[in-house]
């Protein structure tokens, strides 16, 4: 009887340990929703063809920031699809729930593919918005989000700051510049998705700063008789950052299938779907296939005017820093 | 002076404004025009503005409310739970209070109320897979004022097809035993529920599969007696009783009039030799529908090796109906000085139920469509039940003379119950009932009851609830 009691108590773990259905969970920004949901299904399919277990992926979606807060907070993301370093970064710092070098462990910087910022205006542009400076001109509403929530709030503001850099020369020129571009900024939203409806659906606003991706959605959704796209001159190279939240899928036991999902993003098939999705892909034959899509213009890195994102994110977004000063200047707390 | 240059003035504007009227004036209406369609546009925009940051500033009122503590009250019970769920804590209650009546028999002092069950059942879980459950009883014998707490164990809800319970909980294989005693066709239950276990202390592997027509469980416990609750951690030995169920809805994801249909098979074995010191026990006695005790083995009688129960079970629902039917073969060895010997015990019960209000019947209860109120007259739901049983002793039990294991004087051999009742649920949360039993008693060869003891006479007993489950 002994042995039959040990016998199944043993089977009880070991069925624990062969359980074949697989959940995780990608906490990921506001715009992603579309590009996850094809590539969730596109892995789930990959991931049973190769080892016979079936994988469901949930979605969470939200500002970048908040996101991260999220997660810091107990939310039992396996993976993070973030829209910037520095909230990943925030995982390490704050939560511990990663390793400080975790931006190593995949190629590029473990960004998958990445974006740009660009502008979305109404049909026919009214406002004859062509450049950044002409979201500083008065008169002129801007809509977007909230860089203390919003990670591509952070890139719509450090692109523009470093427009103004090159322009004109100077942090305080740069810092005045911004400023006026948030005086002309009606409402802040959360996340970039929220921004994107306060311009599509609510109508408010002459020109969103928008994902690349996003406003590509906004068009294509709601048609290109009502919006279209104007590129600026010059602007950032945004790089969405991803990574396996180790504390989580330790504990899951979902590290596996959590690791190949996050490197499946640089397979044939994901960097097809980051580009069939607006997102520009690493890999040259995507690259190549979506060339055409995607319009020319000169990118800056974060690396190379800010000296890399905890600096940026030290120096521009944390609490009393610039964008802080430049609100509360306005009279707004954000 | 002054009066001069005016008068030039006003007759300059005068020819100005007589010379170029027509353009003029549409010029100046265009301008107004544009200037009103741009303070319109302005205007919207500003209204636009005001109503998205109210809409942002619902969102956020609307996150933050998810995320606050909830509380609710309701017939299921008192909840606090955390904004996302994950962390709850659950307080329900059950209270029964109940009679019995006896009628022509010659037992002395079974005609009484009692307070069957007070209970408080305290439910919850922490990070959505921790489950946990803690339940004191303050009424049955408890109601002497000693507490039992029937109940404590966690659970770890991996998934529907996998969770692992740890701690005191009912024994995976009776069919009635395992459905909850407030929502059984009838106050008691029957027979064949006083030959399989009852709660015990042990790890258990269960789960639901196959699109949740088939359920499974496995567990490993210290072993208990017939109809036992192991209140106290009792174990009487280093072995371990593991107990087994497998219960299948075939056609649950039917429409059908199969898709209430369930059948399954349980049982358990073990070992209940003596342990160094301790007394195995044997079941303290096997009772009437109506509570009495028909059968029990003599007091020198011990547990005294290997023990199984098998038993086949199904219940079928559909709508108002409702029909459950179990047997059981109960197996133990026992021993009395030298007379040791293996007794096996057998019952098999089939209870019918039918809502006559209209309502489902169902494994979890029936649910009024209304609740009974005088104002609105309304009537609740009510249920007819039946039920008819047997339970038979091994004849090894009554062999050895003045050492057999059992007293075929005071224990019968065989009981047949019958049982009627109605059920009317006044709300979700209270219902009335009242059973009327009736046993009769087979003896082995030679007996001769005592005229007083429960099995002279054949036993008819009425048995009414008023129970308060939330």
């Amino acid at each position: 009887m002994k042995i039959l009691t040990l016998l199944l108590t043993i089977l009880a773990f070991a069925g624990l340990a062969s359980a074949k259905e697989v959940q995780l969970l990608n906490v990921s920004y506001d715009p992603t929703r579309e590009l996850y949901v094809d590539f969730n299904a596109a892995f789930a399919k990959y991931w049973q063809a190769k080892t016979g277990d079936a994988v469901t992926v949930k979605q969470s979606h939200g500002g970048s920031g908040k996101q991260a807060r999220a997660v810091i907070d107990g939310l039992p993301a396996d993976v993070v699809t973030l829209a910037l370093a520095a909230d990943v970064d925030a995982l390490s710092t704050f939560g511990k729930l990663i390793p400080a070098d975790w931006q190593k462990r995949l190629p590029d910087n473990s960004a998958p593919y990445t974006s740009t910022i660009v502008f979305l205006v109404r049909k026919g542009n009214p406002k004859g918005v062509h450049n950044w400076d002409d979201l500083v001109r008065p008169g002129v509403s801007v809509i977007t989000p909230n860089p203390k929530t919003s990670g591509g709030a952070r890139w719509n503001y450090l692109a523009a700051w470093g427009y103004a850099l090159r322009k004109y020369g100077g942090e305080p020129k740069a810092k005045d510049f911004v400023a006026k571009l948030f005086k002309n900024v009606p409402v802040l939203d959360s996340g970039a998705r929220g921004a994107t409806t306060t311009f599509v659906q609510r109508g408010i606003g002459d020109v969103a700063i928008s994902w690349e991706n996003e406003a590509f959605l906004a068009v294509n959704e709601f048609g290109a008789d009502k919006f279209e796209i104007v590129v600026p001159s010059i602007s950032i190279l945004a790089e969405p950052t991803v990574a396996v939240v180790d504390k989580v899928v330790k504990k899951k036991g979902s590290e596996a299938v959590a690791r190949a999902y996050l490197e499946y993003l640089y397979s044939d098939e994901g960097q097809d779907i980051a580009g069939r999705n607006f997102y520009r892909p690493r890999s040259a034959a995507a690259a190549t296939k979506y060339a055409s899509v995607f319009p020319k213009l000169e990118l800056f890195t974060i690396d190379e005017v800010f000296g890399g994102w905890p600096k940026a994110q030290k120096t521009h977004f944390s609490d009393g820093g610039v964008f802080d000063q430049i609100y509360s200047g306005q009279g707004v707390a954000p | 002076m002054k009066t001069v240059s005016s008068s030039i003035g006003a007759i300059l504007l005068a020819g100005t404004f007589l010379s170029g009227t027509p353009a003029a004036w549409a010029d100046s209406r265009d301008d107004e025009i544009r200037q009103l369609r741009d303070q319109i546009q302005q205007l919207d925009q500003k209204l636009r503005v005001l109503e998205r940051k109210q809409e942002i500033r619902d969102e956020e009122a609307a996150s933050k409310a998810n995320a606050a503590v909830k509380v609710s009250a309701s017939d299921k019970g008192f909840t606090l739970a955390s904004g996302d769920a994950a962390n709850s804590l659950r307080l329900r209650a059950l209270l029964q209070a109940d009679s019995r009546w006896f009628f022509g028999d010659h037992v002395s002092n079974n005609d009484a109320f009692l307070l069957r069950r007070a209970r408080l059942i305290f439910e919850g879980g922490f990070n959505k897979i921790y489950e946990y459950q803690l339940v004191p009883e303050f009424g049955g014998t408890s109601g002497n004022g000693t507490l039992t707490l029937l109940d404590a164990n966690i659970n770890v809800a991996l998934k529907p097809g996998l969770q692992i319970r740890f701690g005191r909980f009912r024994e995976p294989v009776g069919l009635e035993q395992l459905q909850s005693d407030s929502v059984a066709f009838f106050a008691e239950r029957s027979i064949v529920s006083q030959f399989v276990p009852n709660r015990d202390v042990g790890v258990q592997v269960a789960g639901n599969v196959l699109n949740g027509t088939l359920s499974y469980a496995v567990g490993v416990f210290n072993g208990v007696a017939d109809g036992a609750n192991n209140a106290n951690n009792s174990d009487t030995n280093d072995d371990k009783d593991v107990a087994a169920r497998l219960f299948s809805h075939p056609f649950k994801n039917t429409e059908g009039a199969l898709s209430g249909l369930g059948i399954g098979i349980a049982g358990s074995v073990g070992h209940q030799g003596s342990g160094a010191g301790a007394t195995p026990a044997l079941t303290s006695g096997y009772r009437t529908d109506a509570q009495q005790t028909w059968f029990s083995y003599r007091s020198t009688t011990v547990a005294a090796g290997g023990t199984w129960r098998l038993s086949p079970q199904a219940y079928y629902y559909y709508g108002p109906l409702g029909v459950m039917g179990e047997y059981v073969i109960s197996s133990v060895e026992a021993a009395n000085g030298t007379n040791r010997r293996t007794v096996r015990n057998k019952a098999w019960q089939l209870s019918a139920g039918y809502v006559l209000t209209g309502e489902d019947s169902g494994y979890k209860g029936v649910t009024p469509k209304s609740n009974f109120s005088l104002e609105s007259g309304t009537w609740g739901a009510f249920e007819i039940v039946g039920r008819i049983g047997q339970g038979k002793i091994g004849d090894d039990a009554f062999a050895g003379g003045s050492l057999s294991l059992a007293n075929p004087n005071a224990a019968a051999k065989k009981v047949s119950t019958y049982g009627v009742g109605l059920n009317w649920y006044l709300s979700r949360a209270v219902r009335a009932s009242a059973d009327v039993f009736h046993a009769d008693f087979d003896y082995a060869a030679g007996a001769a009851p005592v005229r007083t003891s429960v099995i002279a006479d054949d036993e008819n007993a009425l048995v009414t609830r008023l129970q308060l489950l939330f």
